[in-house]
């Protein structure tokens, strides 16, 4: 059980000083037992804040501490953590038991104990029967759970694991995904979990930090980030489709105005302009007069149980995602009906939130 | 059911087959045309192999006429027995021996830290030090011979085993760090990132992950270093007179000024060829593998 705290961390690699450091001035706090996400774009420094907590990469600036104690001048094996990599790193030339006791054999952990974890480990993930092979012998989902083992062998206080789903095919990422959860359900040893992929985020975490090119964007719950953006980023980076973000610009009082299309929301703000953002599953169409409509549909994407709609608002494009099969036609004039979305905007300039 | 029940489309009727063989046939004219190909290559490589071993199993007289008598109750090994009897022979032979292994020690354990060095850090002047170590192996061997014939001498090491040894070394060191490099580039670093989560430091990472995964190409590599050591003429010849004399040396001596003792210089030339044919045989598997992974990931 463990709490990680990072205050202040920032990475910047020699060679590289002109442009923004890789990792810029993060504080936050990892809950014990906690499941926290790093989300973000390739390059925005989620896995070299992760390797920064293994101590794989040193920290600049700033300290790194786990249960209160400083841990970033410590050597990675001194943590007390466990690794689990994106290409899983078994090693080729040991078999999958020696896989998985390596790391507690480097620790003197007498023999009779190393082989009870190991099986127990096993046990637990379902690869008891392919022990004595190596790691070339096994499938991508095979390697995905020694990988695993050899992490929970080790009973860490601390899981990192760096995108350890990217390499399997998308049936067997929900499997494992789901299997994860019930794991940390199980373990409950705190876990940072780095992804870019959103709906992993989503469904695993219980905490999400969002980064963008080395910054914190926000960090909260799954529900606060998607219900409660903080800045434009996060609102356009999570969830599918996409938020729609529309400059918009102060009609009357209270009132806002979306450029050449018609469409207005309330918002209780005083800037002069602003970006609007409205979720697409959030907003419905209505068939428009030619008079009242906002835009004309441009192209229906359609999923099945959903289709999305692309409107042309004239200056931008307007998504909404309605159910079923849609019966607007592409050509359609239509209204884009915001009664029941939650309004979310952003200050122009800084792109943080500007309303509650 | 119309999927079962639909007539079948005839893909082929628009496009004709194209004239020549059938391509089953066409593979099969191929495959039979490379191994054509390769038996002609193995005759061409092996058969001055063979006349060599021919030559030190037979008489001299019964292979120096227009006709060469190749019946086989001649077969004899006399001439392996006297040469290996022979301390004439046998010195030069262990000289060899010294100089090939203790070139292949010293530069495996000076290559492979180097080139550990090389693969897994960045440091400034990593590229323009890998590519004077190519320099150096650019420079002929013809050109060195003097000043490192002055400088042996100068420091005592002509005609001694340790100068062969230090001078080869200093030769065969550079190819073997890039070969080695090469291999080492090849050991994804996720593997070593997950050793030191596992509580292993530089050194344990190097032996227990690195020299494993990269033990075909060291093989590769080490057998490369000895035979190169092993079976080098040109500096041998200059660099040594009588004492630190080794095997080609000793091999290209039986050529006289005005006749030739074929059967010995054949007899010698296969107890020299036979080490590195031994070496090269049981550690083919590991030779293929170092050499292919080299250029394709495994």
């Amino acid at each position: 059980m463990a709490e990680i705290e990072l205050v202040n961390v920032q990475k910047t690699y020699p060679g590289r000083k002109e442009g923004p450091p890789a990792v810029d001035d993060l504080s936050y706090t990892i809950g014990d037992g906690q499941f926290v996400s790093l989300l973000g774009p390739s390059g925005c420094g989620k896995s070299t804040t992760l390797n920064m907590i293994a101590g794989l990469e040193d920290v600049t600036s700033g300290e790194i501490l786990i249960d209160g104690q400083r841990v970033d001048d410590l050597d990675a094996d001194k943590r007390d953590l466990a690794f689990v990599f994106q290409d899983y790193a078994l090693y080729p030339h040991m078999n999958v038991y020696e896989n998985i006791a390596f790391g507690l054999r480097m620790r003197k952990v007498p023999k009779p104990e190393i082989d009870q974890r190991v099986h127990d480990a096993a046990r637990r993930l379902d690869i008891e029967h392919v022990l004595r092979d190596k790691p070339r012998r096994l499938s991508g989902g095979q390697r995905q759970r020694v990988a695993l083992a050899r992490a929970i062998a080790r009973r860490p206080a601390v899981f990192l694991f760096d995108e350890p789903l990217s390499n399997l095919d998308a049936l067997l990422r929900d499997q494992t995904r789901s299997e994860l959860k019930l794991l940390h359900a199980e373990l409950g040893a705190t876990s940072v979990y780095v992804t870019h992929d959103q709906e992993e985020a989503m469904t695993l975490s219980d905490r999400i930090v969002v980064m963008s090119r080395g910054k914190l964007e926000q960090y909260g719950t799954p529900y606060e980030i998607y219900h409660r953006p903080a800045t434009d980023f996060v609102a356009s980076f999570v969830g599918k489709p996409r938020m729609n973000l529309l400059p918009a610009r102060r009609g009357g009082a209270g009132r806002y105005d979306v450029a050449g299309s018609g469409l207005g929301v309330e918002l209780p703000l005083s800037q002069p302009e602003v970006r609007v953002g409205l979720r697409p599953e959030e907003c419905a169409l209505r068939d428009a007069a030619p008079g009242d409509a906002h835009g004309t549909v441009k192209v229906i994407e359609p999923l099945g149980n959903a289709s999305d709609v692309i409107v042309d608002l004239g200056q931008a494009l307007f998504t909404v995602r309605v159910p079923g099969f849609s019966s607007v036609r592409v050509g359609d004039r239509v209204q884009v009906d915001t009664s029941s979305a939650r309004l979310h905007a952003f200050d122009v300039e800084t792109g943080r939130r500007l309303v509650d | 059911m119309s999927a079962t029940t639909a007539p079948r489309v005839d893909t082929s009727a628009g496009s004709p087959r194209p004239p020549g063989p059938r391509p089953r046939r066409r593979r099969r004219l191929g495959t039979v045309g490379h191994r054509v190909l390769v038996a002609l290559l193995l005759v061409y490589l092996l058969a001055p192999f063979v006349w060599m071993l021919v030559y030190s199993l037979y008489p001299s007289s019964a292979l120096q006429q227009a006709r060469p008598d190749l019946d086989p109750s001649l077969l004899t090994g006399a001439s392996y027995a006297r040469l290996l009897s022979d301390t004439s022979f046998l010195v030069p032979m262990a000289n060899s021996a010294v100089v090939g292994i203790s070139t292949t020690i010293i530069c495996m354990v000076l290559g492979s830290a180097c080139a550990y060095a090389f693969a897994r850090y960045r440091f400034r002047g990593r590229s323009t030090l890998l590519l004077g170590m190519l320099t150096v192996q650019a420079i002929p061997v013809i050109v060195l011979a003097v000043p490192l014939f002055i400088l042996l001498r100068a420091f005592g090491l002509y005609d001694r085993l340790p100068g062969l040894i230090v001078t080869y070394t200093a030769f065969i060191l550079p190819l073997v760090v890039w070969m080695l490099v090469g291999f080492f580039d090849e050991i994804p670093p996720s593997l070593e990132r997950a050793a030191r989560i596992d509580g292993c430091n530089r050194l344990q990472i190097m032996v227990k992950i690195a020299f494993p995964l990269a033990a075909p190409g060291l093989a590769a590599t080490a057998i490369l270093a000895f035979i190169t050591s092993w079976s080098d003429f040109f500096l041998a010849k200059v660099l040594t007179s009588t004492s630190a004399s080794t095997l080609p040396v000793k091999t290209a001596a039986f050529q006289g000024l005005f006749a030739m003792d074929y059967t010995s210089a054949a007899t010698a030339g296969v107890i020299t060829a036979v080490p590195v044919l031994v070496l090269a045989l049981v550690a083919q598997k590991w030779i293929i593998r170092g050499l292919v992974e080299g250029a394709v990931k495994g």
